[in-house]
Order: C-alpha cells, then structure tokens, then sequence
C-alpha cells in the first residue's frame, strides 16, 4: 500500500495542504476552507451519481440538515454546543432525512427520481421557510463558534479561529471522508453500486438488491453531505432555508460535473474551482448568473468528463496508449 | 362566494395546467426534464408585456389580446433554438447531461432577459382593466380571469383534438409511449422532438403571456410556476396530459377554498396533496 | 501585508497602512475611495428596490465626484449584486473586505443578507453600512435590555420596520378610531411575520376593542391572490394591514380593484410609498400609506427643503421617474459615510481609521432630503415616521398624499429607546 502511486500522491498533497495556511492570504484560505467542504459534499453526491448512477437535484436537503442540526443545537442547546457534539448529531440528521426522503425516492429511477429528490428538498425548504420561530426562516439562524475537545474560544474571532485550529479539523475530516470513500467505492458495496449503474436487470439477476443498495448509497451520500453543510456552516457563520433550494442542489450537481464524476477526486476539484468561479463572477459582472450558465453549457458539450476527464485524457495521451483507469460515462 | 371561490381555483388552475401541459408534453415525447421551462414562461411574460407597452396607446382592443400571443410565439422560438442547439447534441448522452445542461440554460436564460429587457418591471394591464368587471351572484369578478380560463380551455382541448385525431399528434403519442418501436416504424423522431419541444415551450410561454394583464413582469417571474409544474407532473404522472389536468384542478381548486377555511396551509397543502397521492400511488395518479 | 500566516488575526483594509500613519503625519492615502453598494440587482427585488438604490448611489457618487470628491478624493462606486444566496453574500463581502480592500461596504435589502453579513465587521474589521433591509432584529439583543452597540463597525442608516408599523397602527388610532374589525395579508416570510406581529401588538395596545378576524400569508412571488382577496372579502374587516411589496404588491392591489376589494376595505400599506406611482391611477385613494421613514418625493415640500427638491429633480431628470423610499435609504447610507469621514478626519487630523469613522459616526445628525437623520449609540438610525391617505389631485397621475391628513410620528413614539426591543417596549404601554 505505501508504495501505490495513489497513496504517494494523496500524501504529498495532504502535506502541501498542511502547510497551505502559511501560504495562502486570510480571504484565500477562507475561499479555500469553502472549497474543502463542498469536497466533501462532492464525495458523497459522485456515491449517488458516478457510482450507483442515480441523479439527485435534492441534495441541498441534506446539506441544510447537517447545517441546521448545528445552528439548532447553537440556538436551542447551547450548553452541548461542542464539535465532538455537533458532528455526529450533523451525521445522525442526515441519516434520518436521507432514509426517509432515499426511502421515497429509490422505488423510481432516472427523471422520476430526480423530481422527485428536487420536490422533497423543496419540501425542506418550505418547512425552513415557513417555521420561522423556530428555524429563523428567511432570516436563517447564525452559527456561533463552539468549542472543540475542551477547547474553547472565547472571543477569538472567526478569522482566526477558521484559519488556525479549525482548518487543521477540516483537513483532518476532509482527509478522513477521502479516505473512508476510497474504501467504499473499492469495496464489493461499491462494485455493487457500479453494476446495478451499468446494468440494472443483471445485477438484479446475480442476486443484488437494488433497491436496498441503492437505498445504501443513498444514505451515505446523504450523511457526506451533512457533513459538508455542518463543517460549511462554520465558515460561514449563517444558515439559511435556501441550502434546501434546488437551484442549491443544482450547484452541487454543477461542481460534479465540473470536476468529472468519473474519478473519485473529480468532485474535490470540481468544488474548489466552482467556489471561485461563482465568486469571480459575482464580484465581476451583474451577469453572473450568464457565464456561469454558459460555462456550465460549455463544460457539457466539450468537457463531459469534466476536468479530471480531460485531465486524465490529455495524461493518457502523453503516456501513449497506457490504459486510463476510471469510469467513463 | 363559493362560486367565487370556485373561479379562484379554475383561474390558478387554468394557468398552471398551461405550465404542466408543456412541461409534460416535453417529458412525454423526448423524455426530458426541461428545467428552463420556467425560464420560458418568464420570456413568454416578458415578450407579451412589451409588445402591449409598444402598441397599446396606437392599436385597436382586440389587436392588444392577440399580441398576448407573442408571448407564445417567442417562448416557442427560443425553445426551438434551445432544442437544436443544445438538447440535439445530447440525445446520445445520459440523463445527468440533458439535466445539467437546461439547467445551464435556465441560468443563461434569466441573465439573458435581464439583458433584453432590463432590470424593470414592464407593466402591461390593459388587457385587464379593459374587460371590466362582471357581476357574478352578487359578488364582482373580474372578466380577464373568465377569458383565462376560457382560453385555457379551449387551448387544452385543441390539444387534446391534436393529440388523439391528427396525424402528427399521434406520432407524438406513439414516440412517448415507446421510443424505440416509433423508430422501428420510421417516425421521424428527431422533426418530432422538435415539434414537441416548440410546442411544450410554447405554452409556458403563453401561461406567462396571460398572467401579465394582473401582475408585472419581474425578473425570476418563472422561478415559482416551475415549481408548482414539477408537483402538478409528480402528481399527475410523467408525460400524463390527462394528469397535467387533473393535477392541475386539484391543486388549484384545494389552495382555493384552503386559503379561505385554513390561511396558513397554502404551500405545504401542496406538498401534502403530492405527498398522499405519491404513497397511495407511486407513480402518480395517471403514470405509467 | 499581503500574506497573513495562520497565526494572524485578519486584519481591516487600512489598519496596515494605518499603523505607518499615526506614526508619520496622517497623508491622504492616494487613489480613489472604494465604495462598494450591494443591492439586487437580479430578481424580483431589483425593480422596486435595488435598481432605484443602485441608481441613486450612481447619481450620488457622481454628484460628490463633481463637487471634489470626500475630502479630495473621488469616490469609485462598485455596485455589486445581492442575489445568488446569502452563501455568496458573506462570500462577497469577505472579498470585498479583505481582498478588494473597498474602504465602506454599503448594502443588503435583504434581511437574511444582513442578518449574515453585518458580523463580518467584526470578525474582519471592516466598515458596513446596512442601508434598507427592514428587521429590526438586526440591531436588537435577544432580551431587554440588552448592550449596544451590537456591531463595533456595523451601523444601520436607516430605521427598522417598526416605526412604519407602529406609525400606522397611530394613525389607525387617530383617523379610525371607530374600526372594529381589522385582517392581514403579509408575505410568508420574516419580513411579513415581523411587521404583522408589530403592527398587532401596537393595535392590541393602542385599540383593544378591535378584533382580527383574518391572518392571509401568500408565499414571496405569488401572482394570484384571487383566492386571498375573497378570503379577506368573506371575513369582512375594516382594514386590511400589508407589507407586500414590489410585484406582489403590484398584483395584489390589480386584482383586489378588480374584484371589488377597495369598495368597503381599507388597506393599510407599511411601505407603501412606491404603489402609488407604480399603479398610477388603479392605486385607489383613501388607502393609508405609510413611507418607511419620512421619504417622500412630497415631504418636506419642496419650498421647504431645498435639498429634497434638489434630489427630487436630479433624480427625475436621471432616471425619468420620482425616487422613492429606497433611494432616500441609498442616499442617506452614502452621506453618512461622507459626513462620517469628514468629521473624522477634522478630529483626527488626516485620513481616519475604520474606528475613528465608526466613532464618528455614532451620535452624528446629518441632513437627508427628508430631514435630519441622528445615527445613535445603538449604531441605528432615528427616524420620524410619514403616514398619509392616498389622494389623486390633478397635478400627479398617481394618488398622492392628501396633504390635510399627513401625520409625522416623531421616533420617540415609534421606535423604542436603546437597548429595549421592540415588542417588549410596545407591550410597555399605558
């Protein structure tokens, strides 16, 4: 294991990334801090989409649980409000949500999934929206600093908090889900997920349970994305009811693509550079929503694989003839 | 009042079956999710409000209820652009592309009518206040609504006489009840793709164009009649014309009388409906 | 200065530099002000709100520009859009804080937009200044008393829901004080929660007798209220109190002529002031209208107050038609800014700091084409409230105030003293 290529990598990166708070600027570190939480969501959504092939333009839902679970507990229990607290009650939330809603959704495939995944977020939403005394509705609830393993801090402010102990925790989790992901998708689970994506009547012919695996992802997914929203909500320091919208979930879906959902990495990428393209172009033109649009177009018709399929093909080439591995789509 | 209250219910209704029925008709015959469409009521909206601004102090009455048709018009071209540039190149391609891709253009599509039209709201109303008031048992109703509803009417049924008596709406049929044979027969299922996409946009555009005699158009004017299309077609079944309607009716007629008996249930009473419909019969009440 | 290492607090965007010029003479720093103003420039709030802002903050800064500048300097307006969710929102401002390095930000008509990103002045040193967004959550502690200010860097520049609610609930008081029954119809959102919840808790106190006999909450957005306005026809109340705003407002006051609505209700519009001319002539008359504040294209008349007159016509003869409360909310967060900094500067003795400026701007009274506008110790703004019935003379195409019934609610009686919050100082009352 230690001498794979791939572990060499992850290794090398995970020691640039250690040390990236020393070089990267407050704002850009922030930025990134974003990026890395999306990673995780993308992680978990590329379960659902790459590898079990099921299409969600829900997955705003989960994210505004774990998100919520936090600021609730902010709010309502502030005396529990530490992280080793909050992370697992993000994840339970999620599971809950997810088994419920992947529960509904699983019984139907392709555009009736989809809609039907984008309804029950919507669904969400309207609750958030509507319970306002209790979720702060359209106001949104903020998220104060908790404490962490006995540590508390104790007017510090966010900056610091976010770019000193706070980074290494996300990194730590970050590292953590890449891992644990890696496990799943290399597992018989996951080269389950891949036949019943390939193919579904033979995977149901060799004995799978497609319902109940696809159920499985569903859930895993849902608690990955939990988990981004609690480590984003940090970051950001507010929750609002529109993490459950579906044009939320629509980007989620956009930085997958973006990064290629045919690699277990695609979605990391994806994530980082889809934070700084929204943010550029909002801080650019009043015409954001266009290029974003017309870089989403764009990416589709030419790029389908996304970047680390174009990547990997452009790798490919220059190693002439040696086979790529990964998933095509 | 319950006869008022009925009205209510036909006219929301009424312009929600319009969104349904397009949206349905495009998921039926191409199997594709258009999450633009609610893109396309807005340039249907947009069109119509801006064409009466142009003629309503030179043109005659009747000339301002047919320009509400530009909205049609329009909604029905930018989908025919739509499908020949971006959805015919992913026929090939799966259902995540087709998705990813109206939604790139739903984004594309609201900047775009910021840069046609602005950032304003273009009021349009006289198509409205020219039709005056009607006395109904008592109570006064506004005229415009009965023509909504009236023309709502009659467009769903020229569909349904297109659907089920002309050629070329049975060929629509036939492909969305199983691709693969209308191939085998030689359909020509690309001309028909398009037909139906034009078609499908063509009607959000119109349900945009007639709501603008009572409200401006706004920019994201097409954000919430999209949603309410995605639940109206969850409930009445994929591609299902007979469920856009039923749906329809259901949905409008409950908010109706809902608001009145119980103000506070009106979104989740949506919600609820879809819900029990969705458990007693997965796949809505007409789906297949 | 650029790069900061993990150890570092953030640090504002000229506390760097300051800290070479408190110990050299305090020199002007070179280039232009960065103003940014966020506002909605995309959506349903761009019309009725944004955009007239943006426009003002436009005409404003090139106004300033033209008479020389703030203290010499030009000011570079960067107007940026508010839409895109209140992720990016705290995004924004934190690139714009930290990286774009703008000396004020300007913005949020959104409550949720405020909500998020007034803390960042904290947090990064910056200078905001919420100029529209309504709740009155923003500046309020969640118990009375509570310690102000809230934000050491974040000030409001115009004042809250509360007074337009409360101002309407006086004027009720004093206009119709035989009503017995009153209904609502409020947007399913905070905003709508909020003013309804302090217009029936001034109502309670000031005319007990007087019964709700309907509560309607159509979601934002909504384009048919067929269903709402027969609701509220059935229940047959006196007046009807709304905070509806931009298209929904638009829509539901057509609809509601259509149907019949205005012939025995009343309605009673919190920010009502724009409809009128929005409608023109399908805004009915004898509505009561109540203006945010006391911005109105009509108050202080202008042979009163030249300064209104001026901005009343400049921005007619800009943008063709009349500004409305949003762009006096504009104006006033831009002038602030202005008079802030100058006054600083006069203490300081040269460019001020971000601390100074905020100093400066607490306690400042600064006149606004509505009159003199104080900032106090809370960080928010004390304004006088305009209520009037719509009348149509035949000078405007659009129902004006009746100009025998304007009444002007002085703050003390509208907006509760620091510290207390709003509903618990409304349920004070005698």
């Amino acid at each position: 294991m230690l001498g794979n290529p791939t572990w060499v990598t992850y290794g090398i990166i995970l020691l640039v990334l250690f040390f990236i708070p020393y070089l990267l600027p407050t704002h850009d570190l922030l930025l990134f801090e974003y990026g890395l939480t999306f990673a995780i969501v993308g992680l978990g959504f590329n379960l659902l989409l790459g590898y079990t092939g099921l299409l969600s333009f829900g997955h705003g839902a989960y994210f505004a649980t774990g998100a919520y679970a936090v600021a609730m507990m902010g709010k309502y229990l502030p005396q529990a409000y530490a992280m080793e607290i909050l992370i697992p009650a993000a994840l339970l939330f999620s599971l809950l949500v997810s088994i419920i809603f992947g529960f509904l959704c699983v019984r139907h495939t392709k555009i009736f999934f989809s809609i039907l995944a984008l309804s029950l977020s919507m669904l969400l939403f309207a609750l958030l929206f509507k319970l306002y005394h209790l979720t702060g509705g359209s106001d949104g609830l903020r998220v104060p600093i908790p404490t962490m393993f006995g540590m508390a801090f104790k007017g510090i402010r966010r900056p610091l908090f976010l770019t000193g102990t706070y980074y290494y925790f996300l990194l730590a989790m970050f590292t953590l889900s890449l891992v644990i992901m890696r496990g799943i998708v290399s597992s018989p689970f996951g080269k389950a997920l891949q036949a019943i994506r390939d193919n579904e009547i033979r995977a149901e012919l060799i004995g799978i349970r497609v319902r109940r695996y696809r159920l499985y992802a569903f859930c895993i997914s849902g608690m990955y994305v939990g988990l981004g929203g609690a480590l984003w909500s940090f970051v950001n320091g507010h929750v609002t009811a529109d993490l459950s919208h579906w044009v939320f979930s629509g980007e989620i879906v956009y930085m997958t693509l973006l990064g290629g959902f045919g690699f277990l990495e695609g979605p990391v990428i994806g994530a980082i550079i889809f934070t700084y393209l929204k943010l550029y172009a909002m801080g650019n033109t009043e015409y954001w929503m266009f290029v974003i649009g017309a870089t989403l177009i764009i990416l589709v018709l030419l790029l389908p694989n996304g970047v680390s399929g174009a990547a990997a093909a452009l790798w490919a080439k220059m190693r002439k003839g040696k086979k790529v591995e990964g998933v095509s789509c | 009042m319950w006869v008022i209250y009925t009205l209510n219910g036909l006219y929301f209704a009424a312009l929600l079956f319009l969104t349904s029925l397009g949206l349905n008709i495009i998921l039926g015959v191409m199997g594709i999710l258009n999450l633009a469409h609610g893109s396309l009521y807005a340039i249907g909206a947009f069109m119509a409000a801006w064409t009466i601004i142009q003629i309503v102090t030179k043109a005659p009455a009747p000339l301002l209820y047919v320009s509400l048709l530009s909205g049609f018009f329009l909604a029905g071209i930018v989908g025919w652009v739509m499908e020949k540039t971006l959805i015919r190149a992913m026929y090939k391609r799966t259902l995540e592309y087709q998705l990813l891709l109206t939604f790139g253009a739903l984004l594309l599509l609201e900047d775009l009518i910021k840069m046609v039209w602005g950032g304003q709201a273009l009021y349009a109303s006289a198509p409205f206040d020219l039709l005056g008031k009607i006395g109904i048992l008592g109570s006064v109703y506004p005229t415009y609504f009965l023509l909504v509803i009236a023309i709502t009417f009659c467009v769903g049924f020229l569909i349904w006489l297109f659907m089920g008596k002309t050629r070329l709406g049975i060929m629509l049929r036939a492909i969305s009840l199983d691709r693969e044979m209308a191939t085998g027969l030689g359909l020509d299922i690309g001309r028909l793709s398009t037909l139906a996409f034009v078609l499908g946009s063509g009607l959000a555009g119109l349900a945009g164009a007639l709501v603008i005699p009572t409200t401006p158009a706004l920019l994201g004017i097409g954000m919430e009649p999209l949603i309410f299309a995605f639940i109206v077609v969850v409930v009445g079944g994929l591609g299902s014309l007979k469920g856009a309607l039923v749906g329809a009716l259901l949905v409008g007629l409950t908010r109706s009388f809902g608001i009145a008996i119980f103000p506070e249930i009106e979104l989740p009473l949506l919600f609820l409906i879809a819900g029990i419909i969705l458990v007693a019969k997965p796949q809505g009440l007409f789906g297949r | 200065m650029k790069y900061v290492g993990a150890a570092a607090i953030a640090v504002g965007p000229l506390s760097g530099s300051t800290k070479a010029w408190s110990q050299a003479k305090r020199a002007t720093p070179p280039g232009p002000i960065k103003i940014a103003a966020v506002s909605f420039l995309t959506g349903a709030a761009a019309a009725p709100f944004g955009i007239p802002a943006d426009n003002t903050f436009k005409m404003c800064a090139d106004v300033i520009n033209k008479e020389g500048g703030i203290l010499g300097r030009k000011i570079e307006l960067l107007s940026k859009d508010e839409n895109g969710g209140v992720d990016a929102q705290v995004k924004l401002a934190r690139k714009l804080l930290l990286e774009d390095k703008v000396d004020v930000d300007l913005g949020y008509i959104s409550s949720a937009s405020c909500l998020a990103v007034l803390p960042l002045t904290d947090e990064l040193g910056g200078l905001i200044v919420a100029y529209d967004c309504g709740t009155h959550e923003l500046m309020e502690g969640t118990k009375s008393p509570f310690e102000v200010p809230k934000f050491k860097l974040g000030f409001k520049s115009s004042a809250h829901l509360g007074i337009d609610n409360v101002g309407l609930a006086l004027m009720i008081k004093k206009y119709l004080p035989n009503i017995k029954t009153i209904a609502g119809i409020n947007q399913d959102y905070a905003w709508g929660r909020d003013s309804w919840l302090i217009f029936e808790t001034a109502m309670k106190k000031l005319m007990p007798q007087v019964q709700v006999v309907k509560t309607l909450w159509p979601p934002l957005g909504n384009t048919d209220f067929t269903a709402h306005i027969s609701a509220l026809m059935g229940a047959k109340p006196d007046i009807v109190h709304t905070s509806l705003w931009g298209g929904d407002a638009v829509t539901f006051t057509k609809q509601a002529a259509g149907m019949g609505f205005f012939k025995n209700i009343k309605t009673a519009w919190s920010r009502g002031e724009p409809y009128p001319q929005e409608l023109g002539k399908d805004f009915p008359e004898e509505q009561i209208i109540c203006c945010a504040g006391t911005h109105y294209f009509l108050y202080p008349p202008p042979e009163k107050s030249p300064l209104n007159k001026w901005f009343v016509e400049e921005y007619r003869k800009r943008y063709t038609k009349y500004p409305t409360y949003p762009c006096y909310h504009a104006y006033q967060a831009l002038y602030l800014y202005k008079h802030a900094v100058e006054k600083a500067a006069k203490l300081a003795g040269g460019w001020p700091t971000n601390e100074e400026i905020a100093s400066a701007m607490t306690g400042l009274t600064f006149p606004t084409p509505s009159g003199d506008i104080t900032i106090r110790e809370d960080h928010s703004a004390v304004e006088d409230v305009l209520v009037g019935f719509s009348k149509l003379i035949p000078k405007y195409p659009f129902p004006i105030l009746d100009p025998k019934r304007m009444e002007v609610f002085p703050a003390n009686q509208v907006l509760p003293p620091v510290g207390i919050r709003t509903v618990d100082w409304i349920n004070s009352w005698k």
